[in-house]
């Protein structure tokens, strides 16, 4: 039964294991994933709690319906973030999470530190501490493969870091698989920091449902429902590279550290269709009929039998033209470099534009950073991903993510495009003002996948947006108009999704089409058995977002951090097809005021103690 | 009547496993599925489907004293036979072995394969 999963707390300083039921009433008022990570945090989390301190939780959490049949089986693991200082939090697909339900527990909270490296392993109902010491600077690829090796195991699925987790490199990921990464938020350094090198799961246990015919029958009436849109037909076509001409086309893309927003037609190698060449086939994460992933092999060049997953639309940006690089190769390779590591693409981009920036402007020089950072250098960014996961050089600098400004002085700050102290990945949000507002409100810091408004750049009539959204939006992107409502209800849903485990490509993400609450509700009961309305699911997404606003509110986080990059406000879009634009502070504020009130937070961004009251949440 | 297998189309989503032992057994469970995705994720990531080939003189139990029909149709399949198929496209998980019976004449698994990777064949 997906109810009887269980929460391991693993305290690695003492090298126990304790396993707890998890009540009902909590599934109900968290379902899973990201709401029951949150919920399991906020016992923790305290202004003073330092995120490489042993007492700092790192939490693997599993979505309600991960494994089970439905869109995907993802998982979320959150901790106190080394690289913002506050929320971390990140979403992996690939088929650990379902492994890992399938091994009888839903989540793992795991504090303490071990004094030698160790990995876990989780088997149908038992927890083990391993010794890692052997796999020690391995790099993530390898160490799945030597831990199933001695386990004898090819079934066995782990996640684990690499050497930048190991180094403490803050923006380091967490991977499973060839590509799979809960990249953001340096989930990696915290779990290098508690000296834990894997978590390896197998699972053989039966999930039961009560009604497999009504379940199977569900199952292929919204399959069919899916498929038909154009949106999930494209994905599975192009993956997510398919983003990558529009947001070129339409301009909001990061250019050389923001400072433009399009390549034009100089971009057209790194559109999806110029990368079906590398292409070898597609692929799904568990339980996915969308298989939006490639696989590719690059068959000659400089990188000649470099083979792999990806990359995403994401890396592509963030390591492309976000740093002048426009080579289709460089960028490939700079993405496997990442994932072998263990690095975070869209961090490592973000803080390598931010360097180049600054070595554009002769803020910093050759003699600090040792190697050429001009913009476009693949070899140089190539380079500085080798010496960040080693922490050698310059690199050493910036594996410290955002605490580099310690040397280059606070106002080299001013060219860090950031939000509460986490930078923005690919995009530029000048245009498109939902985007805009998503970024600056999200709880782990910029992010574009928190809300991921983006439903007004299909240009459908208003009516349509007003009946989905329950109150009038502009069906203009560059609109300010409605833009709050938007915000909150897609971060609302998306807080529902990440806490089932589904995927949000296939919820109401690109297409009103997409999977909503009453699909949600349908699939809950039939896998579950447990009767929620598609009220009270929505009710979960405010009592995330409402629980993960007063975390950060410990932080001393407020209106004035529900902000944009200084550049957004103040230098519009220099060239392109929306030069001009750039967001305007009271309309902007405006637009806030529309979100806070519909979150039912006052006008400083902190919950009203009625809506903390109304949702249950004790802070 | 069998299913046809292209392994170059197929994504890997194991939905096949999990349909196959939802419709015989009312659970979700690939380890209990007569389909299996054998997966080289960590290399060429490469997945193949394998399932039974409904061969026409079945190897697989021809030195026992049973009626084929009735085995054909039939889902759970004693796990000592596994050794028997030269196609190694039956498996077993503890005790029992899992055998593609096409789910009556309408195989479950073909219609949740949106790569196309498995599909009906008279």
């Amino acid at each position: 039964m997906v109810l009887d999963r269980k929460i391991a707390f693993i305290d690695l300083s003492k090298r126990s294991v304790r396993i707890e039921k998890i009540p009902v009433e909590l599934r109900r008022k968290f379902l899973g994933g990201r709401g029951l990570n949150m919920y399991l945090l906020s016992r923790y989390y305290t202004r003073e709690l330092e995120p490489f301190s042993p007492e700092n939780p790192l939490i693997f959490g599993a979505g309600l319906l991960s494994g089970t049949l439905g869109f995907g089986s993802r998982l979320n693991i959150s901790s106190k973030s080394p690289e913002s200082g506050h929320i971390g939090d990140t979403n992996m697909g690939g088929e650990f999470a379902a492994e890992l339900v399938k091994a009888g527990f839903s989540h793992l909270v795991i504090t303490g530190r071990s004094e030698r490296p160790v990995y876990l392993l989780i088997k149908d109902g038992a927890v083990k501490i391993r010794a890692a010491l052997h796999l020690r600077g391995a790099d993530t690829v390898e160490t799945q493969k030597r831990i199933r090796s001695e386990l004898g195991d090819e079934k066995t699925r782990v996640a684990c870091i690499g050497l930048a987790g190991e180094n403490l490199v803050r923006f380091s990921a967490v991977r499973t698989g060839m590509k799979n990464a809960a990249g953001r938020t340096g989930m990696g350094a915290v779990m290098g920091s508690k000296g834990l090198k894997a978590v390896a799961v197998r699972g053989t246990m039966d999930i039961t449902v009560s009604d497999p015919q009504k379940y199977l029958s569900y199952y292929h009436t919204i399959l069919k429902q899916m498929l038909e849109t154009k949106w999930a037909q494209a994905l599975g076509k192009h993956g997510t590279p398919l983003l990558f001409h529009l947001c070129n086309a339409m301009g909001f893309l990061s250019v050389r550290n923001n400072q433009v927003t399009t390549v034009g037609e100089r971009g057209s190698g790194l559109e999806a269709e110029a990368l079906e060449r590398y292409s070898t086939g597609m692929l799904s994460c568990f339980g996915c009929p969308v298989h939006c992933r490639q696989r590719y092999a690059i068959t000659e060049g400089k990188y000649k039998g470099t083979r792999g997953e990806g990359p995403e639309y994401g890396s592509i940006g963030s390591l492309g033209p976000k740093l002048g690089n426009l080579d289709p190769e460089d960028i490939i390779y700079a993405c496997e470099l990442c994932n072998y590591y263990g690095l975070d693409t869209m961090s490592m981009g973000s803080y390598l534009a931010w360097a180049m920036e600054l070595y554009q402007r002769g803020a910093i020089g050759p003699v600090l950073t040792g190697i050429p950072l001009d913009w476009g250098n693949g070899a140089s960014i190539i380079e500085m991903i080798h010496r960040i996961a080693q922490r050698k050089g310059f690199g050493h600098i910036l594996a410290e993510g955002r605490l580099a400004y310690k040397v280059f002085g606070e106002a080299s700050l001013d060219y860090l495009m950031e939000i509460k102290h986490f930078p923005i990945e690919m995009t530029d949000e000048r245009l498109p003002k939902s985007f805009a507002l998503g970024m600056a409100t999200a709880s782990r810091g910029a992010c574009h996948m928190r809300s991921r408004a983006s439903i007004d750049v299909l240009g459908l009539p208003e009516q349509v947006l007003e009946k989905l959204y329950g109150g009038p939006v502009s069906n203009r992107f560059s609109s300010y108009e409605g833009k709050g409502r938007m915000v909150w209800w897609h971060e609302v849903l998306n807080a529902v999704c990440d806490s089932l485990g589904f995927c949000r490509f296939l919820s109401v993400f690109s297409s009103p089409r997409g999977l909503g609450y009453e699909q949600f509700a349908e699939f809950v009961a039939l896998a579950t058995g447990m009767s929620l309305t598609p009220e009270e699911l929505k009710s979960v997404g405010e009592r995330v977002c409402s629980l993960e606003r007063s975390m950060l509110v410990k932080d001393g986080i407020s209106r004035r951090d529900d902000t944009l990059p200084r550049r957004y406000f103040e230098e519009p879009v220099p060239e392109g097809p929306c030069k001009g634009e750039l967001i305007a502070r009271d309309q902007f504020d405006t637009m806030l005021d529309e979100y806070y009130h519909l979150h039912g937070w006052d006008e400083h961004g902190m919950p009203e103690p009625r809506t903390l009251k109304q949702l249950g949440i004790d802070t | 009547m069998k299913v046809k297998v292209n392994e170059e189309k197929c994504s890997g989503c194991h939905l096949c496993e999990m349909v196959c032992s939802l419709f015989h057994l009312g659970k979700l469970n690939i380890e209990k599925s007569a389909i299996r995705v054998e997966s080289d994720d960590l290399n060429s990531s490469l997945n193949t489907p394998v399932v039974c080939r409904q061969c026409r003189k079945m190897k697989c139990i021809e030195k026992e004293e049973v009626d084929e029909a009735t085995e054909k149709n039939s889902f759970l399949w004693d796990k000592g036979r596994v050794k028997a198929c030269p196609f190694k496209a039956l498996f077993a998980f503890e005790d029992t072995a899992y055998h593609c019976d096409l789910c009556g004449g309408d195989p479950q698994c073909t219609k949740v394969c949106t790569p196309g990777a498995i599909t009906v064949v008279s």
